[in-house]
């Protein structure tokens, strides 16, 4: 049965995929570290090498610092809470509830329905200083007003909170299906020696979800990384550089000031740094996880 | 007087305190995350007198469609929503032909070289297009293609997510189908689409329902290779128009914010039970 198209089959099925895997995940990789190398910009009229001039640019700029900050500060921020609340949710959700439990889980997961660039309109809009929602009540309960998306301490905060509301349903969501994999006789067996719920918990649940909170991590750190919608529409990076973000700073590079050349030297740092992240979060929880579901 | 703290306790010894506090609890919860929506979609339906009130109005006084009307006349979200339709469907159509093709050389065939070209499939699934727009955007001027919607589409016409995700279900189909398969003539392309394929229905719907959901809320990309009205998708469109209108003509805005968001929601909430199960079970997957 061995025949020769039996032996080239397999490629050719894979080619379609491979042009477009090629095409626009690996060779902009390549390319990228190519360009970086370069001076490229409205002012050169090709590409001109100049070693790892940009790098160095890159390394001296405080703004950088800034942006590396903002940016670890905002998955370091949102991450935590976000998997959190997910979890208590989640954990909340499993519980006996009746037909009120579809009503909570649908109106905790609508906000992943909607785009990103739609919930930041929705929290502009909340968070307006003069006339928004939240003044008006924290008003109210006696708190002066807060500029939010314009002063310089709070937006990041408040782009951080427009991330979570988004974002907490999809990772409950994840638990909720990790949850529903547990073994049942665990419980029966817990309860029969007299634990409680919250002994349950935490000597069951928690212990039995790590793959799960593995898995949410990776995902919820990959995506956070990349957040640039709720910055581009809540804040254009200000004031004064305190929401500009990682992509959103290469946004700036190569399509505002049309700078190619640092454009692709943030983009190899960026690579790098999301690499090294997956590895790290894959390595450590690899040590830590004793159970498998 | 006395009757109200009696049908507390009642209500307290029918559902258990335990089990009341719950429900007040994820009440309060689901009351302050459905909120920012009820607002937007409220002041969406205010004349413009009812928006800058002392108090806020949470039911638009008299409520009105002309934000809608005037959201039109300003901007061609119409034309908006057919191209997110266009580029969306353009995306998963593709994504359906590669992807199952894939799935089945990794899930069925041993190979030389299999496992580095499958590893090439799961970096893609961790590596977000995000990292690389800005070679990405260049390929598109090489070619030619900016500012088209296929330019939207390319990047995701191979899916290392849909691959692992079939592969996975193709491999639960067992060895003797293909057998009993191969006896009827039934082999390779045939077998894929007569056989492997309906079995693993329930992955082909999640996967498509999370592709439509992604690739709808796409922004980056759309906004880097898309230059005019004629071709922008529903984010691409109202971005461009908070900028254009810059203002403060929030109940427009909020009808365009709410106009983007409305076919996923109405789809979502038709479907639930199947947008919900599909989300649940890819991350049960992943």
């Amino acid at each position: 049965m061995r025949t020769a198209s039996n032996r080239i089959s397999p490629y050719l099925y894979l080619i379609p995929s491979l042009i477009f895997l090629v095409a626009f995940t690996y060779y902009p990789i390549f390319s990228s570290i190519y360009i970086s190398l370069h001076e490229w910009n409205l002012f050169t009229r090709e590409p001109l090498f100049v070693g790892f001039e940009n790098y160095r640019l890159m390394a001296d700029d405080p703004v950088f610092w800034r942006v590396v900050r903002n940016t670890l500060v905002y998955v370091a921020g949102t991450i935590p809470i976000t998997m959190a609340i997910a979890l208590i949710l989640a954990i909340l959700l499993n519980e006996r509830l009746g037909w009120l439990r579809g009503v909570y889980r649908v109106t905790a997961f609508y906000p992943t329905m909607i785009p990103m660039a739609a919930a930041a309109m929705l929290w502009v809009w909340l968070l307006n200083p003069g006339i928004g929602l939240i003044n008006h009540y924290l008003a109210e309960l006696g708190v002066p007003r807060i500029e939010w998306l314009y002063d310089m301490n709070w937006a990041l905060p408040a782009i951080m909170l427009t991330a979570i509301w988004k974002n907490f349903g999809y990772f409950m969501l994840i638990y909720l299906a990790g949850l529903q994999n547990l073994p049942g006789e665990l419980y029966e067996a817990a309860s029969l020696e007299g634990a409680g719920f919250g002994q349950k918990v935490w000597y069951i649940t928690l212990p039995l979800l790590a793959p799960t909170s593995i898995f949410v991590l990776v995902v919820g750190v990959i995506t956070s990384f990349n957040v640039f919608d709720l910055v581009h529409l809540m804040t254009q990076g200000g004031p004064g550089n305190r929401t500009n973000v990682m992509v959103y700073y290469i946004y700036q590079h190569a399509f505002r000031f049309a700078d190619y050349g640092m454009g692709a030297t943030l983009t190899v740092v960026f690579v790098a740094a999301i690499l090294l992240v997956i590895v790290a979060i894959m390595g450590f929880m690899e040590r830590r996880t004793y159970y498998e579901v | 007087m006395r009757s109200s703290p009696r049908t507390l306790h009642w209500a307290l010894h029918r559902l258990g305190l335990n089990r009341l506090l719950l429900h007040m609890f994820l009440l309060v919860v689901a009351t302050l995350t459905a909120a920012p929506y009820f607002w937007a979609l409220s002041t969406s339906l205010k004349q413009r007198r009812d928006v800058f009130t002392a108090v806020p109005q949470w039911f638009p006084p008299s409520p009105t469609l002309q934000n809608y009307v005037d959201l039109f006349a300003m901007a061609p979200f119409g034309l908006f929503l057919i191209n997110s339709i266009l580029v969306v469907s353009g995306i998963l159509v593709v994504q359906l032909i590669t992807a199952p093709l894939a799935a089945y050389v990794f899930s069925r065939m041993r190979f030389p070289g299999s496992g580095f070209l499958f590893a090439l499939f799961l970096i893609q699934m961790m590596m977000p297009i995000h990292a690389v727009v800005v070679p990405n955007y260049l390929t598109m001027n090489t070619l030619g293609l900016l500012d088209t919607r296929v330019a939207m589409m390319l990047p995701f016409w191979a899916s290392g997510y849909a691959v692992f995700l079939l592969r996975q279900a193709f491999r639960q189909v067992p060895r003797d189908f293909e057998d009993a398969a191969l006896i009827d003539g039934c082999s390779g392309l045939r077998f894929l689409w007569n056989v492997l394929i309906p079995l693993a229905k329930p992955t082909v719907i999640a996967f498509s329902l999370i592709s439509v959901v992604t690739h709808w809320n796409d922004f980056l990309w759309p906004l880097i290779v898309t230059d005019t009205p004629g071709v922008r998708t529903l984010t691409i469109g109202l971005a461009m128009f908070v900028q254009q209108e810059s203002g403060a003509d929030w109940p427009v805005l909020m009808a365009g914010t709410i106009f983007v968001t409305m076919p996923l929601l109405i789809l979502f909430l038709a479907f639930q039970r199947k947008f919900i199960e599909s989300f649940m079970f890819a991350g049960l997957k992943g």
